[in-house]
């Protein structure tokens, strides 16, 4: 996945404006009309040319999820959907704005990597599918090419 | 930013029309609380009404415990709002009645019957999100939140239903059952912690525990007509909270008064080794917060600087919640707040970028469930099968959904688009929050675009239901406490749909929002939101 990402940028052409269907939205959504007042300037850090459209199925993959080929196209068009929509984050101007990855926080919350025993292990262990005293059992894993 | 609105003694006196076109105001007599001529007082405290009768011998913890059991068996068939109805009630309250004839003392919330949203683990009770990837899971601790609750004498009544994971706000996308909300069976109590919602609003329990992402508190608590109390991030421990969105997640308080829910909120809150984001900040005695009403002087709350959000007036907002929310800013005025209108730039940027981060941190945040060390598994003979086959079965659509989303958001080349992008937007938001608390003590809002929809409306439809969080998200981006509590009734249902006001307070500021809220609660005409009694029930 990666290094199709990576070939996407290198062949990428010019930028374009990522289209938001105003059709698609429903009538509570009048008010996203605000964003086209908020920044019209472009990011020069992202090209929208190489945000490919999802393709579901190598995302379930990843994911490690599986779907039916209805899944497939009915999660698939909602998904598309979303991310459209996603896509009117590509119009504000956040240069020189520092992500924020939280509320502000407190430092130093941190504590010794000491490993502490659990008492309730029975407990633990009621929960396992398939246990083989000590062991968790799972199936082989199959190599893929 | 700021825009004062002039000279007004009253705001109903200025022209709002300017938001509304050309339509008029919706009649303010059509929007005031119904009048149940036998609960003209204000609400009393429930958490506060139990201690004073069992102290006092005048009733005791069993009997309590046997009503709200014996409530719980005539409403649920119509409601659902339990997954789990817990089998020690009655024990744990005869436990509480022999330590008080023995002439122990019993903790601050002995024989109060609290629910607890199905997300949040409780030993030897099935903790299940709502999912049937954790069917039959039952976790070997409790939450933090619930022990401090056991501590103090609080009995778990049962576990309550909610959107799968927290995600929706419906409760629709319970893997089990849909909740009914009960001032309308037909509509949905909100979510995504409906069920918490609905239950206390049903006085199936005093008060419960939800648990708030983008709103899955306070959306629930206007829809429900019950008072919804969403921490500042850090407040209150999140070990035991099946996580969602980790930067986002908090656990938050319903009850029917503003004092209960604050109470609650003492009760589960301060610093927890086993949470590193929870805060060291010293948490104040919410509990002086409930004067009486004796104690009001004429003007309670002068001085208090109040901003309107006006993006949350414009276009897409139900007539009727604006005039709900119009007249809850009257009142604030009236009891001596200077209300005047503030303006959040960033504020319609709040949905996207919230659905960002959630998505992408759900999308890590769930991946620990693959059938290996607990919940449902569906056998194969090859590894990656096994966790295919046991997500995608024990998954419902909406989270697969969101997880899938996430994966996208987050895949190499596209985290910088995505969710690097949305924690940009976030601190803009965070900014525009900051400068608006500079110069008020609280801003309101409506908690929804409308009141309480009917079932199945929105489910197709998820730009539609992700669209009626637009009150609430950004709160959690900025991760600031609010609070909702009730303001008005529009019209829907046997006897109109309860609106919600929102209050949101500066970080680790409750103190103000309870204070506010108490004050705004005990002073409504006409208080006590209570829903219709359902058919077939005495």
């Amino acid at each position: 996945m990666a290094t199709r990402a990576l070939l996407a940028v290198v062949t990428a052409s010019p930028p374009r404006m990522i289209q938001i269907k105003a059709s698609t939205f429903s009538s509570s959504l009048k008010f996203q009309r605000h964003i086209t007042t908020i920044g019209r300037c472009f990011s020069s850090d992202t090209n929208p040319s190489v945000l490919q459209p999802p393709d579901v199925s190598r995302l379930a993959e990843t994911a490690r999820i599986s779907l039916t080929p209805s899944e497939i196209e009915e999660c698939g068009a909602k998904i598309r959907q979303v991310i459209d929509w996603f896509g009117q984050l590509q119009q504000v101007d956040v240069s020189s704005v520092e992500p924020a990855i939280r509320a502000e926080m407190e430092g130093g919350n941190l504590r010794e990597d000491a490993p502490e025993t659990f008492e309730n292990r029975e407990s633990i262990r009621a929960s396992i599918p398939s246990f083989d005293e000590v062991y968790l059992k799972v199936p082989k894993v199959l190599n893929k090419e | 930013m700021l825009s004062t609105l002039q000279p007004p003694r009253s705001l109903t006196l200025l022209p709002f029309r300017r938001f509304h076109g050309s339509k008029t105001i919706a009649s303010l007599a059509s929007s005031s609380p119904t009048l149940d001529a036998s609960s003209v007082s204000p609400p009393q405290s429930q958490i506060l009404t139990t201690r004073r009768s069992l102290l006092s011998g005048e009733t005791t913890a069993s009997e309590i415990a046997k009503s709200y059991l014996s409530r719980i068996r005539l409403t649920e068939p119509q409601l659902k709002c339990f997954l789990h109805v817990s089998e020690n009630v009655l024990k744990e309250a005869q436990e509480i009645d022999q330590r008080i004839s023995r002439g122990e003392g019993v903790g601050p919330l002995a024989g109060v019957v609290i629910g607890v949203k199905d997300n949040i683990c409780t030993e030897g009770m099935p903790s299940t999100a709502a999912s049937r990837i954790l069917e039959h899971y039952r976790p070997p601790f409790d939450a933090t939140a619930v022990k401090k609750i056991k501590e103090m004498g609080g009995i778990v009544v049962g576990k309550t239903n909610m959107d799968e994971f927290g995600m929706g706000s419906t409760t629709e996308a319970s893997a089990f059952q849909v909740t009914a909300n009960p001032w309308d069976l037909t509509r949905v109590p909100g979510g995504s912690s409906g069920g918490s919602a609905a239950a206390v609003a049903a006085n199936q329990c005093m008060v419960s525990l939800g648990s708030d992402t983008g709103g899955s508190v306070r959306q629930p608590a206007s829809f429900c007509g019950v008072v919804g109390l969403k921490p500042t991030y850090g407040r209150v421990s999140r070990f035991g909270l099946m996580a969602y969105a980790s930067s986002l997640d908090v656990i938050g308080c319903f009850g029917s008064t503003v004092a209960d829910a604050g109470m609650l909120l003492h009760a589960v809150s301060g610093y927890d080794r086993f949470d590193s984001t929870s805060s060291k900040q010293d948490v104040p005695e919410f509990e002086s917060q409930s004067l009486s009403m004796d104690s009001f002087e004429s003007k309670p709350l002068k001085g208090v600087r109040v901003g309107l959000i006006r993006e949350t007036l414009e276009e897409g907002v139900d007539s009727g919640v604006r005039s709900a929310t119009q007249e809850a800013a009257s009142h604030l005025e009236a009891l001596g707040c200077l209300v005047t209108e503030v303006s959040l730039p960033s504020f319609s940027l709040g949905l996207p970028a919230y659905y960002v981060i959630a998505s992408s941190e759900s999308s890590s945040n769930l991946s620990r469930y693959d059938g290996v060390r607990y919940g449902n598994q569906v056998m194969a003979d090859e590894l990656n099968k096994l966790y295919e086959c046991s997500r995608g079965q024990g998954f419902g659509g909406e989270v697969k959904m969101r997880i899938l989303m996430g994966t996208y958001a987050l895949s190499a080349g596209y985290y910088d688009a995505y969710y690097k992008r949305a924690q940009q937007v976030r601190t803009l938001i965070r900014k525009d929050f900051k400068a608006a608390l500079d110069h008020n003590d609280i801003l309101i809002s409506p908690a929804a675009p409308s009141a309480a929809y009917k079932i199945g409306e929105k489910k197709d439809d998820p730009l539609a239901m992700y669209a009626g969080d637009i009150m609430t998200v950004n709160v959690n981006l900025a991760g600031l406490p609010a609070i909702v509590l009730p303001c008005g009734l529009v019209e829907g249902g046997p006897s109109g749909l309860p609106v919600g006001l929102q209050m949101i307070g500066a970080a680790f500021d409750e103190e103000t929002l309870l204070k506010v809220g108490h004050i705004f609660e005990q002073t409504l005409k006409g208080s006590g939101f209570v829903p219709p009694t359902l058919p077939n029930v005495a």
